[in-house]
């Protein structure tokens, strides 16, 4: 587990400027435009993808397609835990269908790499990423794509501000029974983090005392977001802050959560796996999610920028006023599929 | 098989043939060559996945060594085995329920003067159409304990905390599964009613039986195998069932064995502990199949006798009202009422919000027609998977049911056998089959829009087989023989005169399979890639998100695709092509 020194963060937002609008237009530098040239032969580059949710990560693909026409972007939106055994099943099978595979529970490509199953490859943009997000792996078999922040939120129809939960802990409080909803550690990365952070910070007696609350247990970490708006659930529990934001945009009764403890941030990265059939275009690809394309995409959706030169989305805490809390990707790839287990042993699925 | 491999090394020496053995000769016609093809086909469509499957249950993974090990995996967990028991019980429940909602229904259109019929008709098309999955999709929004509809207007009309009904439960999954199953048990019975006659009611009567009695001690009695035939079918649907355990099951807490099967699945990906622990699912199947024969075989069940005899539809009076009642309130319950709440969700902004002006939006159809990738894809794959195993299933059904009726062969039976085969076989059990023996090397199909084609022939073909069948049946061979007289082959005759005398019933199959294809989640969610995904898969991926306003949407398209294709059936083929058992 690490904190983001605040400092750092500070210095980042003082570096950020509007430099959006400038971008999309923005020539392409030379690896990039040689990429393009090669990819455009492939024709095509398939994302499997956990990290955005549906929305944005539809939006980043049509971005993709646009700013490189001929080579088109085919988004396979899943969770990411699916995701990564949609990846198993097509090594099994000796079949290479995948060019990117971006998943939000890092330990997955610490296994990818040590199984020597990543291509590796350094894109030019990765140098303009924010500092700690820069060089996710030495060797760069794996770069940079997300920055997910998960918290809590609450239906302000159903809990007052007041009454709200006000840390992860209080969540465990038995007055909380029968109102909370969470994603599935088997379905979704975020949530393996999130388990396996509370399990790091609480001990394993944490997930049996949220167990004894009966939490509606959805698969995707933006399940409870659709259950809080329903009004079938009032809090949800490490929920992404772009699903929140998006739904309170739409006038959804909903309002964000900081937990007293720090907000669990997924710094995930991305990777081409070594038997993708469109290497070229996924190269283009990494270019361009490390690029400003891809920040300025999401963001119009509020998910988090993770280059300091494309501002951070409306309406969210700035990542400098946060204490952001993560595994790190080694203690995710042992940790999170022990919590899974764990999970499945205490919810029963 | 040995004749046709004799023969086959034969054909280059075919000029000095005909005057040393004629007999020969005339055995080699071209249908011998077809035979051995349907066989290679059947062979690769059921028997090699499964042969496949069970060797590598028995396999190490990697090193391929023999060993028990899977199976003590497999089983040697408490959750595995809880996951065992939920389907079985699921099954159970399931197939009571459909059966309790059927018999009543099918007793009230074969045999009694109940008004309403056509419209009763109209229900079990309609709850046989609409997908399982999007049948549980709409009863979260109607029973989701705090947000549901039902739930919703309970609370605000008698002041009640608690919930009136609660989805996420087992009772919930059963009886959500149960209003899409029934109508199998309708058709089954349905069709054995109608071929009693009367005089067997008219007997019990005059011994003094009112109408229940008579119904309870003798008209039901008749149909036991009917009945039987449908509970059990329904009960091996609901264990192979894998879209609305994912859906209701997760939140509702009950593991089954086909979501138990997809963990299997997950990384690293264990076959071989998947396989282990769909052989006794295949077991259990096999037994009740054998089962069934015995209990049907000590009794009787002759209804229908050479002298005829007339139905009269029984006179129910105040009665035939209640019956009516209760086809209704299956109707509303299977259909009515999840179509109207996702309808409204699929052009709501927040479902939640209700029936208003300002709730409502075109932007879940927008998004998933003109902003989504893959959802044009994937409704342009299911038709055309859908169309490619229907014509495959239907033109193999076709050919093997002509040998077999027709008795062309020595061992035709066998190819009957091998084409009802899937029947029996549940349809994550073949998928696993599939993906084990085709998915990797040599053949690598995995991702390919073959592999999902075949799977989806391999599975429906009984489908296809028993309307061929039926349908050859009915065509006397004397028509056929004429043509043959007047000088055509075998295959010619076939398409020139027998073919189109079967055409509508052969087009009512085709529609029949295209139909259950389109929907088909269990297997395809096993064999998609990337650029093969079906309609169903990706309303299951959507369905992770909880985002049931898309996911309403795609599920309108869904049925407005089926809605056209059984408008398209009912004007070729009739009223009732989809129900007709034959």
């Amino acid at each position: 587990m690490f904190l983001i020194d605040r400092r750092q963060m500070l210095a980042l937002a003082a570096w950020s400027v509007a430099a959006t609008k400038a971008w999309a237009q923005a020539p392409m530098h030379p690896q990039e435009r040689e990429l393009y040239e090669a990819a455009k032969r492939e024709g095509e580059v398939t994302w499997y993808s956990g990290q955005y949710s549906a929305e944005p990560a539809e939006l980043a693909g049509r971005a993709f397609s646009e700013r490189y026409p001929g080579v088109r972007c085919n988004v396979v939106r899943t969770t990411s835990q699916v995701a990564f055994q949609r990846l198993s099943q097509d090594a099994r099978a000796g079949v290479g269908q995948c060019d990117v595979f971006s998943s939000t529970n890092g330990g997955h490509y610490i296994q990818l790499k040590r199984q020597n199953r990543l291509l590796q490859f350094r894109p030019v943009n990765a140098d303009g990423l924010l500092p700690i997000l820069r060089t996710p792996d030495p060797d760069n078999y794996f770069q940079s794509s997300f920055l997910g922040i998960y918290l809590m939120g609450h239906n302000t129809r159903l809990v007052s501000e007041a009454d709200a939960p006000k840390s992860w802990t209080d969540i465990l409080d038995p007055k909380w029974k029968d109102k909370l909803a969470v994603g599935h550690p088997g379905y979704s990365g975020a949530i393996g983090l999130w388990a396996l952070q509370m399990r790091t910070m609480y001990g394993p007696d944490y997930l049996v005392r949220f167990e004894r609350n009966k939490p509606h247990v959805g698969r995707s970490s933006v399940d409870p977001v659709t259950m809080m708006t329903a009004g079938e659930r009032s809090v949800g529990v490490a929920v992404p802050s772009a699903t929140m934001l998006t739904a309170m945009s739409r006038g959804n009764p909903l309002k964000l959560i900081y937990p007293a403890e720090g907000v669990l941030a997924a710094l995930s990265p991305s990777a081409i796996p070594r038997n993708a059939p469109h290497p070229n275009a996924a190269k283009l690809f990494m270019e361009f999610t490390t690029g400003p394309g891809l920040s300025t995409a999401v963001r119009m959706l509020f998910n988090e920028s993770i280059r300091p030169d494309v501002p951070p989305p409306e309406g969210a805490r700035p990542l400098d006023e946060v204490t952001m809390l993560a595994p790190s990707l080694e203690e995710a790839e042992r940790g999170v599929p022990e919590v899974r287990e764990t999970w499945r042993e205490l919810f029963g699925v | 098989m040995s004749e046709g491999a004799t023969a086959l090394p034969a054909a280059p020496a075919l000029p000095a043939a005909p005057a040393l053995r004629p007999s020969r000769f005339r055995r080699l016609e071209p249908v011998m060559l077809l035979w051995v093809a349907l066989i290679a086909t059947l062979l690769v469509l059921v028997a090699a996945p499964l042969l496949k499957m069970l060797v590598i249950s028995f396999e190490m993974q990697e090193t391929g060594e023999f060993t028990f090990q899977n199976y003590l995996t497999a089983y040697g967990r408490a959750r595995y085995l809880e996951a065992l028991r939920n389907s079985l019980l699921l099954g159970l429940l399931s197939a009571t329920i459909s059966t309790v909602i059927a018999v009543p229904m099918a007793w009230a259109v074969s045999r009694t003067d109940m008004p309403g019929k056509g419209f009763t008709w109209a229900v079990v098309l309609a709850a046989f159409v609409m997908p399982p999955y999007l049948g549980a999709i709409g009863w979260i929004l109607l029973a989701g304990p705090n947000s549901g509809w039902i739930n919703v207007v309970w609370r605000a009309v008698t002041g009640a905390q608690d919930p009136l009904v609660n989805i996420y439960t087992f009772g919930g999954m059963a009886f959500v599964i149960a209003l899409h199953s029934f109508p199998l048990v309708f058709i089954f019975v349905k069709s054995a009613l109608d071929l009693i006659s009367s005089v067997m009611e008219d007997a019990a009567n005059i011994l003094g039986g009112g109408t229940w009695v008579t119904m309870r001690r003798v008209t039901l009695p008749l149909v036991w195998p009917s009945i039987l035939g449908g509970f059990i079918l329904i009960f091996l649907e609901t264990i192979a069932l894998f879209g609305t355990p994912a859906i209701i099951g997760i939140p509702a807490r009950i593991n089954v064995v086909t979501t138990q099967l997809w963990q299997f699945f997950e990384d690293p990906v264990r076959v071989e502990v998947a396989a282990a622990f769909a052989i006794p699912l295949l077991l259990i199947t096999v037994a009740l199949i054998a089962v069934q024969k015995l209990m049907l075989n000590r009794k009787g069940f002759v209804s229908q006798t050479g002298k005829g005899g007339e139905r009269r539809e029984v006179k129910l009076g105040p009665w035939r009202w209640v019956l009516f009642g209760w086809c209704v309130t299956v109707g509303l319950l299977s259909v009515g009422k999840p179509l109207v709440v996702l309808l409204q969700a699929s052009f709501a902004k927040a479902w939640g919000r209700g029936f208003s002006l300002d709730n409502l939006t075109l932007r879940n159809y927008r998004f998933l027609l003109f902003e989504h990738d893959q959802a044009p894809q994937a409704v342009w794959n299911t038709v055309w998977f859908s169309a490619a195993s229907a014509t495959m299933a239907s033109l193999l059904a076709l050919l093997v049911a002509y040998i077999v009726v027709r008795r062309l062969m020595r061992f035709a039976d066998a190819l009957g056998f091998l084409a009802m085969a899937p029947f029996v076989i549940p349809g994550i059990v073949l998928a696993i089959g599939f993906y084990a023996a085709y998915a990797g090397p040599p053949l690598s199909l995995y991702g390919s829009a073959l592999l999902l084609i075949l799977a989806f022939t391999a599975r429906f073909l009984p489908i296809a087989y028993a309307s061929s069948q039926a349908a050859i049946r009915a065509v006397h061979p004397e028509m056929e023989e004429a043509a043959r007289i007047l000088g055509a082959g075998r295959l010619h005759a076939i398409r020139k005169v027998t073919a189109p005398l079967l055409k509508t019933s052969l087009l009512g199959g085709w529609l029949v399979v295209f139909i259950v294809a389109s929907r088909e989640l269990s297997a395809a969610v096993f064999l998609v890639g990337p650029r093969t995904r079906t309609m169903s898969v990706l309303l299951y991926d959507l369905t992770e998100q909880g985002n049931f306003e898309v996911v309403s949407a795609f599920g309108g398209i869904l049925l407005f695709i089926t809605m056209v294709i059984v408008g398209i059936g009912m004007k070729l083929v009739g009223r009732d092509f989809m129900l007709r058992r034959e």
